[in-house]
């Protein structure tokens, strides 16, 4: 079985989708069967998992932030993501899978 | 208290199939009038507001709206997260594609078994041809696809089989259900029940192709719960993040609480989803723990399960109150053993469903 450490580009599952709930005032991701509910620095993350390379991702999120030990962070996050099939890897060209 | 989070909008009780385990009422008229398209917009829009996050357009068979695309895309302006239950009968790439392009997030297809006419038996219509077309359509357009199949005594057998086809058919998750004896599968019961050994073979066969398959497709398996030592966590506790709208705009805690006598259901016609949410005297009946009788009452496992679904408490014991007889703790899950035991003698015939004779009150 694949882990994050293999996934090169991040990219949330076609089921999946980031959503803000302004009435419970939280990130989550939401699926078929369920809601995830995620902190700041996940939903930062999850915003990033569009099909670019994770180094790309990081380096974003290390700008955003002004913060530099993440890199451990991400992917301890995309290894729960994964692990709950919310995340799969993007084919090299990512226009040739756009996220709609 | 808390919000709800998902909405089952059942828009038809209109089906092209009869499958003897359908979770639609017993008592089907065709003649009930159906919430017309600017009722269930306004549904939609009352359900983001309240705090739904997922809204699963069920029936029936969904499809027979004509409205869908118009419904799918008002959910999806509101920021909902939409999911189409459909035996995939009318499910054309035309139908699909624009469905798609209104903002459908995903899609579950429902399959009676792996042969043909098998399927076309238990769903009392011959369909299994335009469910392998709906299936193959929806994996073109990549919509997130989940292949659903209920299982009972008839095609526990060839559950390798079904999976076989999922593989084939590259879908994204395959969903294995056991039936939920209410309603009509409560009807017949005796006719779908299997036995245990199916059970546990049947099981052992899952367990075996999702460690060959690895992530595709993901396998669920719903295990049946008369074979299990606790009950379900029916809709993770009644009232507490699940709401029903029928066709005819009543308001259910759970799709099968009709069966429940002498619960009075607010309708979306009279009143707002927030009002009966939060006050309507049915949400409140079984909501929390305050109404549990021991064993409930004091068991660790009270706010787990929630004490088991009500309806099948109802169907078995005659009180929507007790404790659902298929936890052990029950003091009557003898009925269950019972109900076990008559299964496994000659086989009675299938009930399919079918719609209640029309009547003069009806209009």
């Amino acid at each position: 079985m694949k882990s994050t450490s293999a996934i090169r580009r991040p990219l949330l599952a076609r089921h999946a989708r980031y959503r803000w709930d302004a009435l419970r005032q939280q990130h989550q991701i939401v699926f078929p069967e369920g809601v995830l509910v995620l902190n700041e620095s996940g939903a930062a993350i999850t915003r990033h998992c569009d099909g670019r390379p994770i180094g790309e991702l990081v380096a974003a999120l290390e700008n955003q932030f002004q913060d530099t030990p993440l890199e451990a962070d991400v992917h301890a996050f995309l290894d729960r993501l994964f692990e709950k099939r919310l995340l799969t890897d993007a084919p090299e060209d990512p226009h040739t899978n756009p996220k709609r | 208290m808390s919000h709800p989070f998902a909405l089952l909008a059942e828009l038809t009780y209109r089906c092209p199939l009869k499958c003897p385990y359908c979770s639609n009422p017993l008592e089907l008229r065709l003649e009930r009038d159906e919430l017309d398209t600017s009722a269930w917009r306004r549904v939609l829009t009352e359900a983001a507001t309240l705090g739904v996050v997922q809204v699963h357009l069920s029936g029936g068979e969904p499809l027979v709206r004509r409205d869908l695309e118009e419904l799918v895309a008002q959910g999806r302006s509101l920021g909902l997260y939409l999911h189409l239950i459909t035996s995939g009968v009318g499910a054309d790439e035309r139908r699909l594609a624009r469905l798609r392009d209104a903002g459908l997030d995903a899609l579950q297809i429902s399959l009676q078994d792996s042969r043909a006419a098998e399927n076309d038996w238990l769903a009392g219509t011959p369909s299994f041809e335009q469910k392998c077309r709906a299936i193959e359509a929806a994996r073109r357009l990549e919509l997130p696809l989940t292949l659903n199949v209920v299982l009972h005594r008839h095609n526990l057998d060839r559950i390798d089989e079904v999976i076989d086809l999922a593989v084939d058919w590259n879908v994204d998750r395959l969903e294995l259900a056991h039936v939920q004896y209410t309603g009509w599968a409560f009807r017949n019961r005796a006719a779908l029940l299997p036995a245990r050994e199916q059970v546990e073979r049947a099981a052992a066969l899952v367990d075996r192709a999702r460690e060959r398959l690895g992530r595709r497709p993901e396998l669920l398996h719903v295990l049946p719960d008369y074979f299990q030592q606790f009950p379900k966590a029916c809709l993770n506790g009644w009232g507490r993040v699940f709401m029903t709208v029928a066709p005819d705009g009543a308001v259910l805690p759970c799709q099968t609480a009709r069966e429940i006598p002498g619960l009075e259901f607010p309708s979306v016609r009279d009143q707002s989803l927030h009002e009966i949410w939060f006050h309507a005297p049915v949400f409140e009946r079984f909501r929390g723990t305050g109404w549990m009788p021991e064993p409930c009452r004091s068991c660790d496992r009270r706010e787990i399960d929630f004490g088991g679904c009500r309806c099948q408490a109802f169907l078995l014991t005659g009180d929507a109150r007790a404790t659902d007889p298929v936890c052990h703790l029950s003091p009557v899950h003898h009925l269950v053993d019972e109900a076990l035991r008559a299964a496994a003698e000659p086989r009675e015939a299938l009930n399919f469903r079918q719609y209640s004779p029309r009547t003069s009150s009806q209009h």
